[in-house]
């Protein structure tokens, strides 16, 4: 694996760009800048993924958050505002109220880490085969195997490909004839 | 002898604090945007911070399994599913309504 010295510079950098980005996120007025900063976030997670380890998630990360969600943001946004759209900034009690939440979640966050002892193991070996490790797991219906929540999230995305056709499909176009579709 | 936090090697500390942060902007945005889809993205940033406190725990705690590799692929699924659904819904209110203000869609207010 790679030198610590490497490792601590690779994370500060990732972690300045991604705080940078995700406020990009979040407060930028134009809409669609905002998705390309967001993928930009997604980028650099799949760095974080590839730090700890994680190389098949990483490729996960860039096939289906960059590759296919914020492909499906964009075009979300490109069917649903005229591109000079800008989003004024909110108003400031509005402002003021987000920022308290989110200011005390991550301070709370931050107390409670601080205080609680975790049972690290940071120098144990990874699975041999990954990804063979994480099929295996995927299809044990042992106890703390993983096939029920699989075959749910297969069920999820089935529902979710129906749902998604049914709401956004044209309308009326068979009004005339009277027939139901 | 300690060395100062910033400048040793990320430990657990440093991950959760950073995912933390992104989940805190995240939230933020929740509260504060008034664009559906800016709404949208704000809770994809929210979904990614978790996945990356499972990661954090899957290497840290137990990196011997790759329970917490599997959860945050159930996570990026889930999050494929909403983005699905949520932009088929924006779509149709923006052709009824001509807006994805959130402010002003109230249909189902008494």
């Amino acid at each position: 694996m790679l030198s610590e010295t490497v490792t601590t510079l690779l994370f500060y950098l990732f972690a300045v760009a991604a705080v940078l980005l995700a406020l990009g996120v979040v407060t930028s007025q134009r809409i669609l800048r905002a998705a390309v900063y967001l993928a930009g976030v997604l980028v650099c997670t799949a760095g974080y993924y590839l730090l700890l380890d994680m190389e098949f998630l990483a490729g996960i990360q860039v096939l289906v958050y960059i590759g296919g969600i914020v492909v499906l943001l964009v075009f979300a946004i490109m069917l649903t505002s005229s591109p000079e759209f800008r989003e004024e900034r909110p108003p400031v009690h509005r402002n003021l109220l987000g920022l308290l939440g989110a200011g005390a979640f991550f301070v709370l966050t931050v107390i409670l880490l601080a205080r609680t002892k975790f049972a690290v193991n940071a120098d144990g070996a990874r699975p041999e085969n990954e990804v063979a490790e994480i099929g295996r797991n995927l299809l044990n219906y042992d106890v703390g195997g993983y096939v029920l929540p699989f075959e749910i999230i297969s069920l999820l995305l089935l529902a979710a490909l129906i749902g998604g056709i049914v709401i956004a499909r044209k309308k009326g176009k068979n009004a005339e004839t009277g027939t139901e579709s | 002898m300690t060395t100062p936090l910033l400048i040793q090697a990320p430990g657990p500390m440093h991950w959760l604090v950073l995912a933390a942060l992104l989940f805190s902007i995240g939230m933020y945005g929740l509260l504060t945007r008034r664009n559906a889809i800016g709404i949208l993205m704000s809770v994809e940033l929210m979904l990614n911070a978790a996945a990356l406190n499972f990661i954090i725990f899957n290497r840290f705690v137990m990196p011997g399994k790759v329970d917490g590799e599997l959860m945050a692929i159930f996570i990026i699924a889930v999050a494929a599913a909403e983005v699905v659904v949520g932009m088929a819904i924006f779509v149709s209110m923006f052709k009824q309504h001509k807006t994805s203000d959130v402010t002003r869609i109230n249909l189902l207010k008494g």
